[in-house]
């Protein structure tokens, strides 16, 4: 079985923009792949007008926010690197118990990165002068342009999941449950100057057998 | 092969069957983000389930209904959708074409004058375009065909099954269907995300009035779009679903912006102020309450005025009748009537009698001991120029019982039951009211020198156990006499005005006024008394009439008590004179009768126990 990766194209946020957009994106992943009975519910977004559909799962809503306040700690602690989200379905195979190993494999079939470029607002200290007025225009319309962008932005975000769940359909295993989400996930979180980032992605290389397509 | 054909067979079924839900739960979904008027969205947008759906996010099996399971995917009712799916139940085959059109309103449009015959045309039409149908005018000014939906099922004409594709078919139902499932959730995805889904928040979400309307139409053959309206359009394809008996496409035109179109989501209308609103007072004047219900008659009138005012009166030590208008309230004029009312209203102890004769109340009423319950010197003379209070007869005690005031214990009876009393021992005729009171003081201390004088002149004073009859937990205070009164009166279930025997026997802790058990009647010794007790009666009547309203202060009514109780005195000795020969029945006009007809009763209720009590001691 392949795995299809998914990299989904990079958001410039803002700090509190984040957990908005994520939430947006990953629950509009998960809702295409909660395969079982749901009834879906509606949610908008307060910073942008946009309408996103969650699979009405209390439990993967919890997960979600646990997993975005870590995200925003890593932020947080590391900031002016690119970060990155990693939502991998995979399939439980049992192998059997070795010398070295015990663990249950876990065989990815998908995996969908989530690409955020944190923007750091540096706040113009230029004094309370009278001059202030006119820098502070400026910086509300460019505040107003760089929402619209990352609206725009994050549409098409939304649109490219919509067509990577069109056009890949062969990889996915059959369904195993019959409400919520339908497959065993995880999400991982890393940036790009963390050693461990290169390693969790050869990790998976090592897994699922195949070399990443990184697009 | 009889059996693989039949698996074919019923593959094909189940196929056709895939196929035939897919169109309408494709339908659902786009209609159901479409039509404004089968919306049930809240103004947050958070989704809310019909009535008919159970209102649950979580995703319990028990509360899907069978269609909602189709696919997997549980969706609000839209009625719309339910209506326009019976063509494509027939025939799978044909395509089902959804326009989504935006209906503009005029610009002079005024939303008062709107007729709805000329406006929008409602999202619940559905128009089956045929090859004449020009119901409507795309082209028109007012509406824009801002999406349209396309879902076909082409199928495909291939020769008969071979073991290849019935292989592929038996798995086929299985790929199609859950290949429906990931295409049915990116249409869901997808209609939130076009720009007409704005337009229906906006329709279904605010209050305000627009100047637009969204509307359907469902159909299976549409006029193409030209060149230059496909030019503003976007197309969105979705991944056809191939079967091994066809494919399964779906895709959508729609307008990239729609506020190119001249639209103005929010034009509200300016708020305007209804004066006259329902329940305003403009619109309906408030009615005025009939003015019936002002009591004109003295407090005393009232029963339930007066049910209490008998317990206040020691309070303000002044009689209930402290409207000095001298009208007689109806239950004066009917005695007898209001009388047994009184009685049935009465808050006093539950053991008196809902019935007490007059002659009872009277024989009651001469008792002795009924000072006990009254301190004379509560008696607050009327000082308005109401009837006299003194009643010689029977009459009398019924006055009395009218006052309404706590002292019961008037010796009212003694009053009626010698009508030729002489009153001038009482009083001289009109002494100053202290003279008045320290006569009858006087008349008093002759059979107790000292004890009840002071106490007529000093009721406040803390002499309780002087008070012959009274018990010792009466105090000096008005009001505590009188509750412990009532108290009194409630210990006994038999007789409310039972007096322990030492208070009434022991002669040095009594005065006069307060009779020894014995015959009313008796002469000599009695007859003193019987005379302090006319002056004391006179003076309870008195008071009784000029008894302030519950509300009053009673401290300073208590302080007017002994220059009242003087005056009362006075006149009340006055009077038996003058109606001394008067008939009874007159009685009931004067006597300041102003006073409460529940007092009355009262007090008549109260001599005849009292009467009885006396009768009971005298058989010991």
């Amino acid at each position: 079985m392949n795995c299809e990766v998914c990299q989904l194209k990079e958001l410039d946020v803002e700090h509190f923009e984040i957990r908005e957009v994520l939430r947006c994106i990953l629950h509009t992943i998960l809702f295409h792949r909660a395969l079982g009975l749901v009834r879906p519910k509606d949610i908008d977004l307060e910073l942008f007008e946009i309408t996103y559909v969650q699979c009405g799962d209390v439990e993967l809503e919890r997960k979600i926010d646990e997993k975005i306040d870590q995200f925003l700690d890593r932020v947080e602690k590391h900031p002016n690197k690119k970060n990155q989200i990693c939502l991998s379905f995979y399939e439980v195979k049992n192998k059997q118990p070795t010398w070295f190993t015990n663990k249950v494999e876990r065989l990815y079939w998908e995996q969908w990165y989530i690409n955020l470029n944190v923007a750091q607002h540096q706040k113009g200290h230029s004094g309370k002068s009278t001059s202030s007025k006119i820098v502070v225009d400026p910086e509300a319309e460019e505040r107003t342009v760089r929402r619209a962008a990352l609206e725009a932005s994050l549409r098409d975000v939304l649109f490219q999941i919509i067509r990577f769940v069109n056009e890949k359909k062969d990889h996915i295993p059959p369904i195993p449950n019959l409400e919520g989400v339908s497959f065993p996930y995880e999400i991982t979180i890393s940036s790009s100057s963390d050693s461990a980032f290169g390693m969790e992605m050869f990790k998976r290389m090592l897994q699922t057998g195949h070399p990443t397509m990184l697009s | 092969m009889a059996s693989s054909h039949g698996n074919t067979h019923s593959e094909r079924a189940k196929m056709e069957q895939i196929i035939t839900e897919f169109f309408a739960k494709s339908l659902h979904i786009i209609l159901e983000s479409r039509c404004p008027y089968v919306s049930s969205r809240n103004y947050s947008g958070e989704q809310v389930l019909s009535s008919l759906s159970p209102s649950s996010s979580s995703s319990s099996s028990s509360s899907f209904r069978p269609r909602d399971k189709w696919f997997n995917l549980a969706l609000r009712d839209c009625p719309a959708a339910l209506e326009n799916i019976d063509f494509w139940r027939q025939s799978n085959l044909e395509p089902m074409i959804v326009d989504v059109i935006l209906m503009q309103r005029p610009i002079d449009w005024d939303p008062l004058n709107f007729s709805p015959k000329t406006g929008f045309v409602s999202g619940k039409e559905r128009h089956y375009y045929g090859s004449d149908n020009e119901e409507f005018g795309c082209e028109g000014k007012n509406e824009r065909i801002i999406e349209r939906w396309v879902l076909q099922y082409e199928s495909k004409k291939n020769g008969g099954s071979t073991g290849s594709k019935k292989r592929s078919n038996c798995t086929s139902s299985h790929a199609l269907y859950k290949k429906s499932i990931l295409l049915l959730r990116s249409l869901y995805a997808t209609v939130r995300l076009l720009p007409a889904y704005k337009l229906f928040r906006d329709l279904t979400s605010s209050a305000h009035i627009r100047m637009y309307n969204l509307a359907h139409r469902v159909s299976s053959f549409v006029e193409p779009f030209t060149r230059r309206e496909e030019a503003d359009m976007q197309r969105f394809v979705f991944t056809p679903v191939d079967t091994s008996c066809g494919r399964l496409c779906l895709s959508v035109l729609y307008r990239s912006s729609v506020v190119d179109m001249g639209l103005d989501p929010s034009t509200p209308i300016s708020p305007q102020f209804i004066p006259e609103y329902v329940g305003s007072p403009m619109a309906e004047p408030l009615k005025r309450f009939p003015s019936g219900f002002v009591s004109q008659s003295s407090p005393s009138s009232s029963p339930f005025g007066r049910r209490h005012s008998w317990s206040y009166d020691l309070y303000r030590a002044s009689p209930p009748s402290a409207n000095p208008s001298p009208s007689p309230s109806p239950t004066y004029s009917d005695s007898h009537a209001s009388l047994a009312k009184q009685r049935c209203r009465r808050l006093p102890p539950p053991s008196l009698p809902h019935h007490v004769p007059d002659e009872t109340l009277v024989a009651y009423m001469k008792t002795p001991s009924y000072d006990e319950y009254w301190p004379s010197p509560v008696f607050s003379p009327s000082p308005s120029p109401s009837p006299p209070t003194y009643v010689p007869n029977s009459h009398i005690s019924k006055a009395l019982l009218r006052c309404e005031s706590a002292p019961v214990s008037i010796p009212v009876t003694r009053l009626s039951s010698m009508p030729s009393l002489p009153n001038k021992q009482l009083m001289p005729p009109s002494p100053p009211m202290k003279a008045t009171l320290l006569s009858a003081a006087e008349n008093i201390a002759h059979v107790r020198p000292t004890s009840t004088a002071d106490k007529l002149l000093s009721f406040s004073k803390d002499r309780p156990h002087q008070i012959p009859g009274a018990r010792p937990s009466v105090n000096s205070s008005p009001s505590k006499s009188f509750s412990s009164r009532l108290s009194f009166q409630d210990d006994y279930d038999d007789g409310p005005f039972v007096v322990e025997d030492d208070e009434i026997l022991d002669p040095s802790s009594r005065s006069g006024l307060f009779e020894l058990p014995g015959h009313p009647n008796e002469p000599g010794g009695n007859l003193f008394v019987k005379r302090s007790q006319d002056a004391a009666v006179g003076a309870l009547v008195r008071m009784l009439k000029k008894a302030p309203p519950l509300h009053q202060d009673l401290q300073g009514s208590t302080l007017q008590t002994p220059t009242n109780s003087i005056k009362d005195t006075t006149e009340i000795s006055e009077e038996p004179r003058v109606q001394q020969s008067s008939a009874s029945n007159s009685v009931s006009s004067g006597l300041g009768l102003v006073t409460s007809k529940t007092t009355a009763n009262a007090l008549e209720e109260l001599h005849g126990y009292r009467k009885m009590k006396d009768s009971l001691l005298k058989l010991k």
